[in-house]
């Protein structure tokens, strides 16, 4: 007894041959469309065949693309731009116990300091919002006027990994999607030859937590993050074996193609076209990649904007690699510097070290929003700027005197795709300790993320164990004051 | 932290226009209420003292008083917290959208209208149908009478006539055992077993094979592979560190546990408690390790007590994951929104896990154990030399301390100098000590005997260890953490279970191994079911209840629901007789069930897609066909290793370092090494993959591997350009086509034909078709031309093993063709 429908005896002398017979064969299974433009697999043919196609959003967007420079290790606000004469006052005072009782700190037993620390760094307004920006940092103090600052952030989580996984993920536990995977699951990727979500890192080591912060948790893995390299090949396994010419590689995907097709014939099973489209896509991801990263097409000019030597791995680099990326359609990209724990214990106290982890930023970010601006791009673009959580008031006593960690006030800057220019958004308490207007807590940053890329972070959902988890968990309110 | 999303219910009744007609209170009321009140205020929860199943309970009212008085609406408590207007109680439902005016106007006209309910209403009490102990179904009748092979084809049989489908035909003998071959063991059948399974004319080959199957000891490690995703197994201790951890006894406890067919019930009370059996083994202590596999934070600054605590959360998440398909980690912060499990219940699981150490178990041989202490005794040694040549240097103490210039006094520590300023003979002992050590650490000689002693301690000989759970003597309090927050303590809690579960035998002070007993009593309506729908679910893709870590409420119900309950019934007790060898059918024997499964006609059917099924049933819920599925991560590396001749097949043992992409671990936060072995630890299958957490190995992740942070009952199964990446270019795959090129070079043929069809086969077990052999040859003799041309790419394609008695054009042509046969969707997938 068969109940199947006969399929066509497969002769295939010639490819077209080959093909059309494929075609026919198909019944139900839309290869047809596929077959059509051969240059069309993938990407363009529908989300059925490509998770990264772009999909509608809830409302109309504000930014289409996100670029997020994540500061690992926590800068210090009381460094860079939330000013407190009061605290230079109170240098070396103990800080008042009702500000810290029933506070938890990180390395409370040990080097935890209870006495205020005043900054040595000098402070200026600038621009026309006035803005306050130390001397740490002359070249993003250039482009205040571009930017809205928040001063008011808080957060949950005061060690770095838990800390670092809720600004990514909005849960201190691993498993969660990170943001980058919430919003290509959400809208897609405009790009049909590189991931949607695309991670560089520089500084002396990698973030803490590693891979977690751009894990796609419970999400389709197409939705991770991928890390593009610093130096040597961009992507993992993106160069061919030696001895596998370009031509060589092409010949062997036609082939597994074409076997491929045949069993697609003989089985009907639809993952097998997707499988096609995937070598499609891997097949000009390694040529799109490299062409990424080569920075030839640059002009001097812009090199010099940014700080770039051109082969040197560094945060600026990426910054304009940043750009590029999002001038070829990628959804979502996070840059990661470290080192900014700024302890006071060494190779990250609050002197030299601290001068030298805002050297390495402060070009490349400036000049990453001017040159955004520049090229019409800055209005799609949602740059972010910020850490896992910011620095007490309070010095800390290790070999220098540093800041520890602190989760209920710091700073964090945002610019382009939608969001005010030259705001100042939330104040914090004298001593620069709470948040006493604006409180913009995590859960809140993200929902408002979400909403400029026209997502309604309520509606942004995901069924998994039972239930429908969000990025912003049960939480989330707009900063309504970030919206242009 | 750890939430439960809320989930907003759809408004989804249509409201009559207000009419004379009085209101039904069944047709209209009762079903808002139960829309919308009962989940707080029905069977499984009374908040305020309140139940609204009924409109006697209801009048009977809570803590506030009755929820409406009969006639008179607008003194009605209910209609108030309704529309949000009474004092003391929120609106209605709590943090839910306000029901729309209409259906709150309906409620009050009835309210006013005189309540009128049925006299006989019945109470809400149905239990969900995962909390009732499962019975064993008489087999259905079904008409294709000839299908059937056991019970389990009755039922799908069943369900398929009665959607008037029919079956699909059995696979062809090649699929099947390449089918069971990579179900049973992971490992692709040789084109030798191939021949003789279908050429094998018993009646009983299909059987004969299976038992061939389930008696090798890779099944232990295909069906171990399966339990280490729900253990959360991995070599590293998580976190930021990630320092790298022993625990790899664990892993082979499993594949063994497996092999020998520990029953069920005892493979989970060995994992849960095996420490507090009595006379417990080694073997039952390395087992506790499941509940070990929990990550360890190293970071600076952290509170370790916080940590200690996630992992236990993480225990009883896991526990009621793994073993009750619930998900209870929803109670952690709250009453379970939707199954009956209270918060305090949590706690009281959670006071099951919050009483022990978490120590190494050593596991070296008497030998090795016996050289470790003759190490250490010589460690002592050197010791004694150190605190004699200490005492001999005490006399010149007097002369440093004379000498001492004020730079030097400079450079010593806080208590030193302080000390060093009083007279000898004004120190107090601390201060004597501090004083001395200061003076004996300058000594040169003192250093390099304390070098000495450093660098012997580092090179004492290492002894395997595994990482177990042991009971402490004085028991931790356990509290609720109040919304799950652990610096927020709130009631008491002594160990307990779940109320909605059979009750837990009342005992003095119970422990894990009381817990464990009581999850697999046979009373448990959930142990059983849960267990096999996991199982089920590796062979068809997809369980019967395919939420199969979710058998709550909030689950999707079982497409089979008597299928699921006659398969753990089986399992429990067995009724049919064994098939073959063992005279006894063994109750929860795990390999009697595989039996079962993979013997009938169910298992065996094509798992081509149909036409006529496409419409009805696109996800293939009812199995009139079998399923193609891609095969897990570390299969694909097994396929590999099985199809190039690679394989080391050794089982177990500390795991290892095959190549992966440089500068992979370079994005963890600690940059450990990555030293790919060169001996034969390079070919070992892939389950034994060192495992880092923070830096997985790329070609397990990207073919969804785990990422063992918390418990896995199911991969997803991605199709993605990475995978293309990785099987077209990745180094260990690159070697792969290598061998196979050679293997098919050394192998005695005639022609490229037979070489071609050799090669096939060890891919994927079936000849190829006449056009795929000609694609294939197309592209062998176009390569050998281009390699011709071009013998220097030809040279670049050859691995640093060469083989001189192979022709260079020859081989890199064959390496070609072979890196195309291990990159066809068919290889990398179970049809």
């Amino acid at each position: 007894m068969s109940h199947f429908p006969t399929h066509p005896d497969l002769r295939f002398l010639t490819r077209r041959q080959f093909f059309s017979r494929c075609a026919l064969g198909l019944g139900g299974i839309a290869l047809a469309s596929l077959l059509k433009d051969q240059s069309a697999y993938g990407a363009t043919s529908g989300a059925a065949l490509n998770p990264m196609a772009v999909k509608p959003t809830h409302f109309p967007a504000k930014a289409k693309n996100i670029i997020y420079l994540f500061m690992a290790g926590g800068p210090s606000q009381l460094e860079l731009f939330d000013y407190k004469p009061r605290l230079n006052e109170l240098n070396g005072q103990p800080i008042p116990q009702s500000f810290i009782e029933g506070k938890r700190f990180a390395f409370m037993d040990s080097s935890h300091g209870t006495k205020l620390l005043g900054t040595r760094r000098q402070f200026k307004r600038h621009g026309q919002s006035g803005a306050w920006v130390s001397e740490m940092f002359p070249h993003t103090a250039t482009i205040v006027d571009d930017v809205s600052f928040v001063k008011s952030c808080a957060t949950d989580l005061f060690n770095h990994a838990p800390a670092k996984l809720f600004m990514n993920t909005g849960s201190g536990q691993f498993g969660r999607p990170s943001m980058g995977s919430w919003v290509t699951y959400g809208i897609g990727s405009e790009s049909d030859n590189l991931p949607g979500f695309v991670v560089l890192q520089s500084g002396p080591r990698g973030p803490r937590g590693g891979s977690v912060n751009w894990a796609s948790g419970f999400l389709p893995t197409t939705y991770q993050g991928v890390p593009l390299r610093g130096s040597g090949d961009p992507i993992l396994n993106i160069a061919s074996p030696p001895g596998i010419t370009a031509r060589r590689q092409r010949d062997s995907i036609d082939a597994i193609r074409d076997l491929n097709l045949a069993r697609l014939v003989e089985t009907g099973d639809a993952e097998i076209s997707t499988r096609i489209a995937a070598y499609e896509m891997a097949y000009r991801m390694q040529s799109s990649a490299p062409e990424l990263i080569d920075l030839s097409g640059e002009s001097e000019a812009t090199l010099a904007l940014y700080g770039v030597e051109k082969h040197k791995p560094s945060f600026a680099r990426n910054c304009l690699l940043a750009r590029r990326l999002v001038e070829r359609g990628v959804r979502f990209v996070q840059l990661y510097h470290t080192n900014w724990d700024s302890h006071g214990g060494p190779g990250e106290n609050l002197e030299g070290d601290f001068e030298k982890v805002c050297r390495e930023v402060d070009q490349g970010q400036a000049a990453l929003v001017k040159d955004l601006k520049a090229r019409g791009l800055l209005k799609d673009t949602l740059v972010i700027w910020g850490g896992e959580f910011g620095r007490t008031p309070m010095g800390e006593n290790r070999d220098t005197t540093g800041r520890n960690h602190h989760i209920d006030a710091f700073t964090m800057w945002f610019a382009g795709g939608g969001v005010k220019a030259g705001a100042i958004i939330g104040e914090t308490d004298e001593l620069g300790f709470n948040a006493v207007e604006d409180r913009a807590h995590v859960h809140d940053l993200h929902a408002t993320i979400l909403h400029l890329l026209g997502l309604d972070h309520k509606k942004l959902t995901f069924r998994f164990q039972g239930r429908d988890f969000r990025l912003t968990d049960v939480h989330g309110e707009l900063v309504t004051k970030l919206l242009a | 932290m750890h939430r439960c999303v809320e989930t907003f219910l759809p408004l989804c009744l249509v409201i009559p226009v207000a009419s004379a007609a009085p209101v039904d209170y069944l047709g209209e009321v009762k079903p808002v209420f139960a829309d919308h009140c009962y989940r707080c205020h029905g069977v499984s929860q009374q908040k305020g003292g309140l139940r609204m199943d009924t409109t006697a309970s209801a009048l009977r009212g809570g803590d506030s008083g009755p929820a409406f008085v009969s006639g008179k609406s607008a003194d009605s408590l209910l209609i108030q917290v309704l529309k949000g207007t009474h004092d003391d109680i929120s609106r209605m439902p709590y943090k839910k959208p306000p029901l729309p005016d209409a259906q709150i106007e309906l409620i009050a006209r009835w309210i006013d209208e005189g309540a009128k309910a049925p006299a006989d209403e019945a109470p809400q009490s149905e239990k969900h149908w995962a909390f009732v102990a499962p019975v064993r179904a008489p087999l259905p009748e079904v008409q294709l009478t000839d299908w059937p092979r056991n019970p389990i084809d009755r039922f799908i049989l069943a369900r398929l006539e009665k959607e008037n489908l029919k079956p699909s035909t059995e696979a062809d003998r090649v699929t099947l055992i390449r089918r069971a071959s990579l179900d049973l063991t992971g490992l692709p059948p040789t084109p030798a077993e191939v021949d003789a399974f279908v050429n094998d004319q018993r009646a009983d080959a299909y059987e004969r094979l299976i038992e061939h199957l389930l008696a090798s000891p890779h099944y232990g490690e295909r069906w171990g592979r399966h339990w280490l995703d729900v253990a959360r197994y991995a070599d590293s201790h998580g976190y930021s560190i990630d320092a790298p951890r022993n625990i790899w006894k664990y892993r082979d406890w499993v594949i063994d546990a497996l092999n020998r067919d520990l029953p069920y019930d005892q493979f989970v009370i060995e994992q849960l408690a095996g420490d507090l059996l009595p006379n417990a083994t080694q073997e039952q202590k390395i087992a506790t390790g499941f509940h070990r596999n929990t990550q360890i934070n190293q970071e600076g600054g952290i509170d370790p007590e916080q940590f200690r605590i996630e992992s236990v959360l993480d225990r009883v998440n896991t526990t009621g994951t793994a073993f009750l398909g619930l998900t209870v980690a929803c109670a952690q912060c709250h009453d379970h929104k939707f199954d009956p499990v209270s918060q305090r219940e949590y706690y009281e699981l959670f006071a099951f896990f919050n009483n022990q150490d978490e120590p190494n178990l050593e596991l070296g041989s008497p030998e090795e154990l016996a050289k470790r202490d003759a190490y250490r005794a010589r460690t002592q040694d050197i010791e004694a030399e150190l605190k004699q040549y200490a005492d001999s240097i005490a006399p010149k103490q007097s002369d440093w301390e004379k000498s001492l210039t004020e730079e030097r006094r400079a450079k010593l520590q806080e208590e030193a100098r302080t000390a060093l300023l009083l007279l000898p003979e004004q120190r107090n002992e601390e201060q004597r000590k501090v004083a001395f050590t200061a003076f004996r650490d300058q000594d040169e000689g003192y250093k390099n005997l304390q070098r000495k002693l450093d660098r012997f301690k580092k090179d004492e000989p290492r002894v395997t260890t595994t990482m177990v759970l042991q009971e402490r003597t004085r028991p931790r309090e356990s509290h609720v953490f109040i919304k799950g927050d652990f610096t927020r303590k709130g009631d008491l809690v002594t160990p307990g279970t779940l109320k909605v579960l059979p009750p837990f035998a009342a005992k003095e002070n119970p422990t894990r191994l009381d817990l464990a007993r009581w999850i697999v009593d046979p009373q448990n309506p959930l142990v059983a079911r849960v267990a096999v729908n996991r199982i089920w679910q590796q062979y068809f893709g997809r369980g019967l209840v395919e939420t199969e870590n979710d058998f709550g409420t909030q689950g999707i119900p079982p497409t089979h629901p008597e299928l699921l309950d006659w398969l753990a019934c089986e399992f429990v007790a067995p009724s049919l007789p064994e098939s073959s060898t063992a005279a006894t059918a063994e109750p929860w024997s795990m390999k009697r069930l595989h039996r079962l499964i993979v013997t009938s006609a169910t298992y065996r059917q094509a798992s081509r897609v149909r036409q006529d099924l496409v419409s009805v049933d696109a996800h293939n819920r009812l199995l009139a066909r079998q399923s193609r599925l891609r095969l897990d991560a570390e299969i694909v590396r097994d396929v590999g290793l099985g199809a190039s001749g690679l394989l080391n097949a050794t089982i177990g043992g500390p795991s290892v370092f095959p190549p992966q992409p440089e500068g992979v671990m370079t994005l963890g936060q600690s940059r450990r090494p990555w030293i790919p072995n060169e001996d034969e630890g390079r070919f070992r299958r892939g389950m034994y993959t060192f495992f880092w957490r923070a830096t997985p190995h790329p070609a397990l992740m990207v073919f969804d591997a785990p990422d063992s942070f918390s418990a896995c009952t199911r991969r997803p199964r991605s199709n993605t350009p990475l995978q293309a990446l990785t099987l077209l270019n990745d180094q260990a795959f690159v070697e792969f086509a290598q061998a196979l090129a050679m293997r098919i070079l050394k192998t005695p043929a005639t022609s490229d034909h037979d070489r071609v069809e050799q090669a096939f086969r060890w891919c994927v077990a079936r000849n190829p078709s006449p056009p795929e052999r000609e694609r294939l040859l197309e592209l062998l003799n176009q390569e050998k031309a281009a390699f011709a041309q071009a013998p220097a790419e030809a040279q670049a394609m050859l691995p640093g093993r060469k083989d001189p008695s192979l022709d260079t054009t020859q081989l890199a042509a064959w390496t070609t063709v072979s890196r195309v046969l291990l990159n066809l969707d068919e290889t990398i997938t179970r049809e």
